[in-house]
């Protein structure tokens, strides 16, 4: 129950600081879960990222996932609330003010701060989940492909991590 | 004129995040397809209005959208309605996955393509990196921002919240003097 309670304050205070997209939960999800409970590991986390991706709708699903792991399907349920009520509080409030809020100064400038640290929290976080994930040459191709693919072409990053597990089921 | 009911929001977001594959731009698209052509719930501009507040609030921006057109047509209700419609069936997928991994944790065949996986997320990573960074960093001040943030992260191992809440501070102290 503890775990439970700690585990949808994480999610909470991540979700109302997730800044320009999805992604930017990863670096704070990574240092809580993984790292600093080690309620899940880091090959886990990135299956999770991975479920995420697959899955319709956004990144955020993959939270349902982790909660499954900790506290089975309460702890996915209430990893699903957590997730999206900071995110429901917030815009409901900014769609009221909106005109006020637009424009502010305050709001802009705060943003254009955390969207250029995020990049390089994200860069540390790949490199950590690298230690994890590329343990060999094939996995080094698959991710170099992935990267090349992905940011290159139009193709979408659902079939790239599909077309990635049937490469690994080949190989391993 | 807009008397929609909470149901009809539910399924409309319901199919919303059923068939939301794809960038932020493909699913945009397919909003305003649904929301706007099709049921004609929104003008143009109220939609556009959603997508921005959706871009500049926190959390996923495309929920967000929802959660703003729920508003607009059904104030909570149906910010909460929308929500739970878009968020359904990728819930309820990854319960599913989740309930599977842990049945077939010692399988060898789902080790290996978790493995295939574990890379090409990495790969996906680099990509969204290498996107937010062309947006992004655009003059050596937010360069500087990314690279203190990447160093206190990847060798003095600071807590990531606290990083985002310095950085929005130190973005406020950097930029916001009116110039």
């Amino acid at each position: 129950m503890v775990v439970l309670l700690k585990f949808c304050w994480i999610l909470v205070v991540v979700n109302a600081l997730t800044i320009g997209g999805g992604y930017v939960m990863l670096p704070m999800l990574q240092k809580e879960l993984v790292e600093k409970y080690h309620w899940i590991t880091n090959q886990e986390f990135l299956d999770a990222i991975a479920i995420g991706q697959v899955t319709p709708g956004p990144l955020t699903v993959m939270n349902a996932f982790i909660g499954y792991k900790i506290h089975g399907l309460s702890g996915a349920v209430m990893a699903m609330i957590s997730s999206y009520l900071p995110c429901i509080i917030i815009v409901t409030l900014v769609a009221k003010f909106y005109y006020a809020y637009k424009d502010s100064i305050i709001v802009l400038s705060t943003f254009r701060g955390i969207k250029a640290a995020v990049v390089g929290l994200l860069g540390a976080v790949a490199i950590s989940l690298g230690h994890t994930s590329l343990v060999d040459l094939p996995t080094f191709g698959i991710a170099i492909i992935g990267f090349v693919v992905i940011s290159f072409t139009r193709i979408d990053p659902t079939f790239v991590i599909i077309g990635a597990g049937l490469l690994g089921a080949l190989i391993y | 004129m807009r008397n929609i009911s909470l149901k009809k929001i539910f399924l409309a977001f319901l199919k919303i995040g059923a068939f939301s594959f794809g960038g932020v731009y493909s699913m945009l698209a397919f909003f305003e397809k649904e929301l706007v052509e099709k049921r004609k719930w929104l003008t143009q501009d109220e939609f556009f209005e959603a997508v921005a507040i959706g871009q500049m609030t926190p959390g996923p921006p495309i929920v967000n959208t929802g959660i703003c057109v729920g508003y607009k047509l059904k104030k909570i209700k149906g910010a909460l309605t929308a929500t739970v419609g878009q968020a359904f069936t990728g819930t309820v997928l990854a319960i599913v996955l989740a309930i599977f991994f842990i049945k077939a944790e010692d399988n060898t065949l789902v080790h290996s393509i978790t493995k295939g996986v574990g890379a090409a997320v990495l790969g996906l990573l680099l990509s969204i990196i290498y996107k937010m960074a062309v947006k992004t960093i655009r003059d050596y001040k937010s360069a500087i921002f990314a690279m203190s943030s990447f160093f206190a992260l990847a060798l003095f191992r600071l807590n990531p919240i606290g990083l985002i809440l310095a950085s929005g501070i130190l973005g406020l102290a950097v930029y916001g003097r009116r110039k």
